[in-house]
């Protein structure tokens, strides 16, 4: 069963939607919703950390821009939810070509550090400089159109249309890292002077991969923002970059199902067992400490394994 | 001249690894590069393979100065390189290593396997085998024709048989003699039974210099004449 959803997409797809409305029908609609949302992020992060081996810091910084760009749309240009996502994710997307034309000259901590320090400044900039614009410290409250049964803000209309964006991006992700490009990936990863001693210009395809999951990263975020029809400082933090990591970490990194389950887990982790321990964060870094030493490749490469 | 390398200096640091290296490699040559270890020819190799910046010197290819030359653009020009320590793409299958050698070149996939079949036909019942699993000859074998892929017009080999069981590397030199018809090559190598096989001129490389060139077909055939020189 396992190998059969790793080689057909349908199949993984498939189980995606039935997992996650299942999961739905039995706890509550619109908190699966911020776990769907949740999952898309760490199917972008995933895609420079599991497939290109490249760890980042900073990838709140475009979460942060879509959410950003959606809010700012929404409440300065037009209240139309689509014309908001489309460009939460454009900032998004053009933020990371500006920024990965740099990031990704480098590689390891270099890399991890840089985007981090790259994530404060965005942070800073939300904060202080344009509070007019932004909002501040108390970030942007905003308000979406709705046209007759397309109402992002009927929770059973808006888990549909994350279950679709969702899906939509794990296929995308899929053919992505299946397709030629994808062997290209792996072989980065494992030893990228060996892959420019084949004729690669190594740079350009990276940057590709950085801003694809960076446009990826920028859809959750503007997701995020229509979702609470708000947004606020908190989705450009540099210090929540570790839930994403843990996420893709415990999920099992670099394979698309890897990526849902680690994003599903870490947020039914953080939104269940805060009711029963009060220091539930203390339980996350035990939880890692084991996946690190013992299962490195994650839930699902251990499940692949046995 | 297909390579022309002239008053080639190369430092790591402060300190000279090599020193005023002129060596040259005609259309259809096999050259090998001989010297213990330390010697400084795995240097020269990378240098020529544009993986080290040489601090005097040139180093010319059909009269283009490589000088300054990403290692992607060198590749592109018809240098490939075969590495001393037999490194595949583990984590990719044996097909998936020729495809990716076969993407920036104008050759089709179908073409690329073919060509690495023919050289060791064993190598189709591996083709969906993951590469960490060959073993070293048929690693070896596999970057050999992964090298080959999009007709390179030269070779730069690093030490091919080194480590490999008697019989690999009987297999290895007729892979080396078949392709040498086909491609120029530049071989370094330590074992002089093996040069003496494949070799159409020899440097012999010590403490970074090039010591002795010999170019004398018979003298080549006979190690026991110059291996003092080493």
């Amino acid at each position: 069963m396992i190998s059969k959803l790793e080689k057909c997409p349908a199949l993984t797809l498939a189980v995606i939607a039935v997992g996650f409305t299942i999961f739905a029908y039995f706890t509550s609609f619109p908190k699966i919703t911020d776990f769907m949302i949740f999952c898309v992020f760490v199917l972008g992060f995933d895609l420079i950390y599991g497939h290109m081996g490249h760890l980042s810091f900073g990838h709140m910084l475009y979460l942060g821009a879509g959410s950003y760009g959606t809010a700012m749309f929404a409440y300065f240009v037009s209240p139309n939810p689509f014309l908001a996502i489309g460009c939460g994710i454009l900032t998004a997307g053009i933020l990371g070509l500006i920024l990965g034309s740099v990031v990704v000259k480098t590689s390891g901590a270099a890399f991890a550090l840089l985007n981090l320090a790259l994530n404060e400044v965005g942070a800073f900039m939300v904060l202080v400089p344009f509070p007019e614009w932004t909002g501040g410290e108390d970030g942007l409250s905003v308000y979406f159109d709705s046209y007759g049964f397309i109402d992002v803000n009927n929770p059973m209309f808006w888990f549909c249309f994350c279950l679709v964006s969702l899906l939509f991006v794990c296929y995308m992700v899929i053919r992505f890292v299946r397709s030629p490009y994808g062997i290209f990936l792996k072989a980065t990863k494992e030893n990228e002077i060996r892959v420019k001693f084949l004729g690669y210009n190594t740079y350009a395809y990276k940057l590709v991969t950085f801003v694809l999951s960076c446009i990826i990263a920028g859809f959750a975020g503007a997701l995020n923002t229509v979702n609470l029809s708000y947004t606020s400082p908190s989705l450009i933090d540099p210090t929540r970059n570790v839930e994403v990591i843990f996420a893709a970490l415990m999920g099992g990194a670099g394979n698309v199902i890897g990526a849902v389950i680690g994003g599903t887990a870490y947020m039914t982790i953080s939104n269940y067992l805060a009711r029963y321990i009060v220091r539930w964060e203390m339980f996350l870094g035990v939880a890692l400490l084991i996946f690190a030493f013992k299962f490195r490749k994650g839930i699902w490469g251990y499940m692949a394994k046995t | 001249m297909l390579l022309n390398v002239d008053s080639l200096d190369v430092q790591y640091g402060p300190a000279k690894v090599l020193h005023d290296i002129n060596i040259h490699v005609k259309e259809g040559e096999l050259v090998c590069i001989v010297g213990r270890n330390g010697a400084g020819k795995t240097t020269l190799l990378k240098t020529i393979g544009g993986f080290m910046k040489p601090a005097s010197g040139s180093i010319e290819f059909r009269k283009d100065n490589l000088q300054g030359v990403s290692l992607e653009k060198v590749a592109r020009k018809g240098i490939k390189y075969v590495f001393q320590d037999k490194r595949v793409f583990g984590e990719l299958t044996v097909r998936e290593n020729i495809e990716l050698a076969a993407y920036p070149t104008d050759e089709s996939l179908t073409e690329a396997i073919q060509k690495v079949v023919s050289i060791h036909p064993k190598m189709e019942k591996l083709l969906n085998s993951k590469a960490k699993g060959l073993s070293g000859g048929e690693r070896q074998i596999l970057l050999i024709g992964r090298a080959l892929v999009g007709k390179p017009q030269l070779l730069l080999v690093d030490e091919p048989t080194e480590g490999l069981a008697a019989k690999i590397i009987g297999e290895i030199i007729g892979i080396l003699l078949k392709m040498k018809a086909q491609i120029s090559m530049v071989v370094v190598e330590q074992n002089l039974a093996t040069v003496s096989r494949l070799a159409d001129r020899i440097y012999i490389m010590k403490e970074g210099r090039i010591l002795r060139e010999i170019t004398d077909k018979a003298l080549i055939q006979q190690p026991t004449l110059y291996e003092d020189d080493l």
